[in-house]
């Protein structure tokens, strides 16, 4: 039995994730830019070559995400919402029952059933707002990488109190909050609630109290994660290598129809 | 050191036209090269690509600019007038109103105003008729002042009532058309006959049998989504017999798919030439309208209108309440009927698709009742909120392919 590969095409990465058997075998992610196909060609060269395969062993590779269309060579394409709920269901050990994603451009809420099906989704619309693009322009307005946001979280002694989500007005907010001294450990902690309360606006009143999980870039900020079970009064789990669930979702989706 | 300036060549308006032209060509073309295009279809651009004076010299009638489908089309058929109904979805257009009006205005009103600012005949319309359905159309008046139109001679409020059940509403629904039948007689001069109605009752009955043909083609998924939106547009540019002709000549060569794929109902606000943003997205993401209740579509034509009493007081009063009753706009406050209409039409589709157009509140409400219907009956159900610009098509794809999926 070959190898399966899912490649996640998103706004700001692109993803890809090797599946042998089921089992992850190699992972890689890159900024997208100009010429995707070959970027993402580029991508699964490396990921082949780090586990000593050449292309000749993928038995199918599947592509998802915005710039699906673009990589012609896949086998097949799949909406990346689906392919996030298998990944999530899998790498939750079938845990996973709402998946908050939080992707370069948008958000997405996941509602799965027992058997890791989507029974229903939410997503934001075409406002950036409380999306991946928000924390790499805190990262840059506070000067920290997006790495140290979780540390930043925990060290806040307040939370800053941010009115907004929009990658326009809140940076204003922030530049106004550093003039006025509020520590940026605050200020990290007033976005990381700030976005948890859309996230939570999204997923509305149906939020069940276990088996909620975060997944996406953005979640390896775990601040995140902490201030949106703040939010909900319920435990949020961290999905393990948040980034690449999407890309699992899509390999797996080969081994399951 | 020398100021760079720049001069427009040309003046506002008449840029705001060529933008539009080149909107219109652009959809003509995005029409004409879909491996499902007919050359039937031809007949139903040209219907939507006419201007209001063009319109007027081939149906040799004067037209009455109308916001909405209440007023019946049989009254003014009658007495010689068009209803002319005031839809554009044009971005362009839409964009040129926009700096004169609240910025979260309803996409659609804001596009019919740029229409009327800009097209260089809209002069012709020397009536408007406004129901009083939703708040931007009530205030249409207001806005077209504030975006600088030149007004009309008349403008005339048809007072709709906003409950359906009711038989003091009905009774006050039935006076008003009456009352705009003496209105419209005052205007032209020319009498109401009840033989004369009953003919164009019967055109628009026939009409409205080759409708419902081309409905039946379109539940075995034979009829696109977006070329059955088309065809149902033209019929607000267009005398009945003449479309019911050209419709006539499609039905045959539409073929049925073998596959009919996944079916969805599609509900919410109406969708108007030049912008098919969502019907083209739904066929993008593989999924097939086999029913909608659009006022811009299925819902062009009430239906059958039936009367006991010929006289025309009984003509009138049948027609007012075949418009009423049939209506199921959301400004209504006793809407349970749309619940029931979709509900009835259950084995022709697999889902529901909602589009609401950004500040169409009246939809947005409703998109929220009908999602918890729709969930408690096990159907799928999803909300789409859009205007008419295309940057969030691939969001929009996004979601539509993930429904799909969950079919």
């Amino acid at each position: 039995m070959g190898l399966h590969v899912g490649l996640d095409l998103g706004s700001t990465a692109i993803k890809i994730a090797v599946l042998e058997n089921g089992a992850l075998l190699a992972s890689r992610a890159t900024v997208t830019a100009p010429g995707q196909e070959e970027v993402a060609e580029r991508l699964l060269h490396e990921a082949l070559s780090c586990i000593d395969r050449s292309p000749d062993d993928v038995e199918r590779l599947v592509a998802t995400g915005y710039g699906k269309r673009l990589y012609a060579r896949a086998d097949r394409m799949m909406d990346e919402i689906t392919a996030n709920a298998v990944g999530a269901f899998h790498c939750s050990g079938g845990e996973a029952r709402v998946v908050v994603n939080i992707g370069g451009q948008d958000m997405k809420v996941i509602f799965l059933d027992e058997g890791g099906r989507v029974a229903d989704f939410k997503m934001n619309d075409k406002c950036a707002a409380g999306a991946g693009r928000f924390f790499e322009q805190a990262a840059r307005i506070l000067d920290a990488p997006l790495e140290r946001f979780g540390d930043l979280y925990q060290a806040a002694s307040e939370t800053a109190e941010l009115n907004s989500t929009c990658v326009v007005f809140a940076e204003s907010e922030m530049v106004s909050l550093l003039a006025r001294g509020v520590p940026r450990e605050n200020i990290v902690k007033g976005l990381c609630h700030s976005v948890a309360r859309r996230a939570v606006s999204l997923i509305g009143s149906s939020s069940p109290q276990s088996g909620l999980y975060l997944d996406g870039g953005p979640a390896c900020n775990h601040g995140l994660a902490d201030a949106m079970a703040e939010e909900l009064l319920a435990p949020v789990g961290v999905l393990p290598m948040p980034q690449f669930t999407v890309a699992i979702g899509a390999a797996r989706s080969t081994a399951e129809g | 050191m020398s100021t760079h300036t720049n001069s427009p060549t040309m003046s506002r308006q008449d840029a705001v036209r060529k933008r539009a032209e080149r909107e219109h060509g652009a959809m003509l073309d995005e029409l004409r090269t879909r491996a499902d295009y007919l050359s039937e279809y031809e007949y139903f651009m040209e219907r939507l690509t006419e201007t209001p004076a063009q319109l007027a010299q081939r149906v040799a009638m004067t037209l009455v600019a109308s916001l909405c489908i209440q007023a019946p089309l049989e009254i003014f058929h009658a007495l010689g007038l068009f209803s002319y109904r005031i839809s554009c979805a044009s971005l362009v257009l839409g964009l040129a109103a926009a700096p004169a009006l609240p910025t979260l205005a309803c996409p659609l009103l804001r596009s019919c105003l740029g229409m009327l600012a800009n097209q260089p005949d809209s002069a012709i319309f020397q009536q408007w008729l406004i129901p009083t359905t939703c708040d931007w159309v009530v205030k249409f008046p207001e806005m077209a002042r504030l975006a600088g139109l030149a007004e009309p001679d008349d403008i005339y409020w048809l007072e709709l009532p906003h409950l359906k059940d009711a038989a003091a509403s009905q009774g006050r629904w039935g006076a008003e058309v009456k009352r705009l039948v003496r209105h419209l007689e005052k205007r032209t001069g020319r009498r109401l006959g009840a033989r004369s109605l009953e003919r164009s009752m019967e055109i628009y009955q026939d009409a409205w049998r080759v409708f419902t043909s081309l409905i039946e083609r379109r539940r075995e998924g034979a009829v696109p989504a977006v070329w059955f939106i088309l065809m149902a547009n033209a019929l607000y540019r267009d005398c009945p017999k003449g479309w019911a002709e050209a419709v006539e000549r499609v039905i045959p060569r539409l073929l049925t798919p073998n596959d009919r794929g996944k079916r969805v109902f599609l509900a919410g606000s109406p969708v108007f030439y030049p912008n098919y943003k969502i019907p083209s997205l739904l066929e993008e993401a593989g999924l097939r309208v086999t029913a909608d209740d659009l006022c811009s579509s299925e819902r062009i034509i009430p239906g059958a209108v039936h009367y006991r009493d010929p006289s025309l007081d009984g003509l009138v009063e049948a027609l007012a309440e075949r418009y009423h009753q049939g209506c199921l706009c959301p400004t209504f406050a006793d809407n349970e009927r749309r619940l029931g209409s979709i509900l009835s039409q259950r084995e022709s589709f697999d889902g529901v698709v909602f589009q609401v157009l950004k500040g169409c509140h009246p939809y947005d409400l409703e998109s929220f009742v009908l999602e918890k219907a729709m969930k408690e009956h096990g159907i799928r159900f999803i909300r789409i909120e859009t205007d008419y610009a295309a940057e969030d098509r691939q969001n929009i794809l996004t979601r539509l392919e993930a429904f799909r999926a969950s079919l």
